[in-house]
């Protein structure tokens, strides 16, 4: 990942599943979107890598896949959603990313904007 | 664990993988250098001097195995094992670096066993790879390890070439890598089953081409022929038209992309004339080494080191510097090199200038971005 590109989503964008205080719903979905995956230009939240987020007392769990199990960025994609998520819930809460590869992802799960970016 | 203890031993663990990476990566570096230095002397069109250094002979003499084997084979072992998050995975680039080394070394025969040693292993991290996750694009990345497996026993101990079955990993890994891009997409619905059957002929080929006899002009020209329907392929089905009208590094990506599409169908056509018997070898070898492949590892290199060493870049438009320079000294070099030889020393040498103006690209990047980290950065080149 080279660098995450400033994208602040629409209160109208597609959500993932969350479950926590409202306060912190936008927060964290604008700084999940903040990740981006620069060989296509789309954001984690657009590509629909996030599969949820669940946030308590004590931490931000999210769950987000991988297009591909042999890609190698996905240290890099971890690194950059603790970084924005860091950025973005106070620093009391633990932050911790799962990977998860079940159910697969399909491209049913880009957002309408991705889809149009790639000619859907 | 508290989110500060749990922090601290993912470090301690990524720093052991990037050290692994590092290291792994300096050995392709040596191969890289020595094979490119070795393949400079193979095309100076002057007499070679009488007495070279012994591991710049062994990179004239193994220039294929280096950059197949030690450069690439150690790098997208790397990939996969950064991937698959297990320390057995690095079986494969650690032989393929060592086979490199061994190589250059004067040690060829254990070279060759360490090259097989490392494309077993680097099947046998593809099949956990289809196992974790099931799709046609695994299935096709280990259909690559299998090719740099037989590449790799015929090397060792055929008769043959290995050179087509070692082009026909890097080839499939790519193709592989493109076919999952394609899934965000709207994918025409027979895309996938034509892309095996573009595989299925090139396996056909490249084992044909690689066999003692090369089965006359049928190995080559079955494997050109595959090259030539896998560029058509591309073309039609793959994501960098749509990303060549986004910015900044999809964009550059897109064009090294669609730059390496033509030339992979200059190879095809190369290899039809081979077996046809045309002069053709260096344009059958470079246009898809360096034009093909050399264009997708400056396409994907801005992505890949990061996530290998950790250390991250700052793309600018600096980057389509050396790409120019790749590009069109391959024009230089194939468009008259046949006939003349000084013509393609030149073409060889400005080649090799363009690898060295990446390398010094993706060094400056790296130190832009920590010049310029604290300062909010943009995908814009």
């Amino acid at each position: 990942m080279i660098a995450s590109r400033t994208v602040e989503v629409a209160a109208t964008a597609p959500a993932f599943p969350y479950s926590g205080p409202e306060e912190l719903r936008l927060p964290i979905r604008n700084a999940l979107s903040r990740v981006v995956d620069p060989e296509v230009a789309m954001t984690i939240v657009d590509v629909g890598l996030v599969y949820g987020v669940q946030v308590d007392d004590k931490q931000v769990q999210v769950r987000v896949t991988m297009t591909s199990a042999a890609c190698p960025v996905v240290d890099v994609i971890i690194d950059d959603i603790w970084c924005e998520l860091s950025r973005a819930v106070p620093e009391s809460l633990q932050i911790d990313v799962e990977i998860v590869w079940e159910p697969p992802w399909t491209p049913d799960r880009m957002t309408d904007r991705a889809k149009r970016t790639m000619g859907w | 664990m508290d989110a500060r203890s749990h922090d601290r031993s993912r470090q301690a663990h990524d720093g052991l993988v990037t050290g692994a990476c590092v290291a792994a990566l300096a050995c392709a570096a040596i191969a890289l250098v020595a094979a490119v230095a070795g393949g400079l002397l193979r095309a100076c069109p002057a007499p070679a001097p009488s007495t070279v250094p012994s591991w710049l002979a062994a990179g004239a003499a193994s220039h294929a195995a280096l950059m197949v084997c030690g450069v690439l084979g150690t790098v997208i072992g790397l990939e996969r094992a950064v991937a698959l998050g297990r320390w057995g995975a690095f079986a494969a680039p650690s032989a393929s670096a060592g086979g490199a080394l061994a190589t250059l070394a004067g040690h060829a025969e254990a070279a060759g066993g360490m090259f097989v040693l490392a494309a077993t292993a680097f099947v046998v991290v593809n099949l956990a790879i289809l196992r974790k996750q099931p799709a046609a694009h695994t299935a096709m990345l280990l259909s690559g390890a299998l090719a740099w497996l037989a590449g790799s026993l015929m090397h060792a101990f055929g008769d043959g070439t290995a050179v087509p079955l070692w082009l026909s990993f890097v080839v499939l890994t790519i193709a592989a890598e493109r076919l999952e891009m394609t899934r965000l997409t709207r994918r025409a619905r027979h895309a996938g089953m034509q892309l095996w059957a573009v595989t299925a002929v090139m396996i056909v080929g490249a084992g044909a081409a690689a066999s003692p006899s090369g089965f006359g002009a049928a190995g080559p020209g079955v494997f050109g022929a595959s090259l030539v329907l896998l560029a058509a392929w591309l073309f039609t089905h793959d994501i960098a038209r749509r990303t060549l009208l986004t910015e900044g590094l999809s964009r550059y990506m897109a064009v090294c992309l669609l730059a390496g599409y033509a030339w992979l169908g200059v190879a095809g056509v190369a290899w039809l004339g081979l077996a046809w018997g045309l002069p053709v070898r260096d344009m059958a070898l470079h246009a898809l080494g360096l034009g093909f492949v050399g264009s997708m590892m400056m396409a994907h290199a801005p992505v890949i080191l990061p996530a290998l060493t950790r250390v991250r870049l700052r793309f600018g438009t600096v980057f389509y510097m050396p790409l120019a320079v790749l590009h069109g000294s391959l024009v230089l070099r194939l468009a008259h090199g046949a006939g003349d030889p000084i013509q393609r020393g030149v073409g060889a040498a400005l080649n090799a200038l363009a690898i060295a103006l990446f390398a010094a690209t993706v060094l400056a990047s790296a130190v832009a971005w920590r010049l310029t980290r604290h300062r909010p950065v943009s995908l814009e080149g």
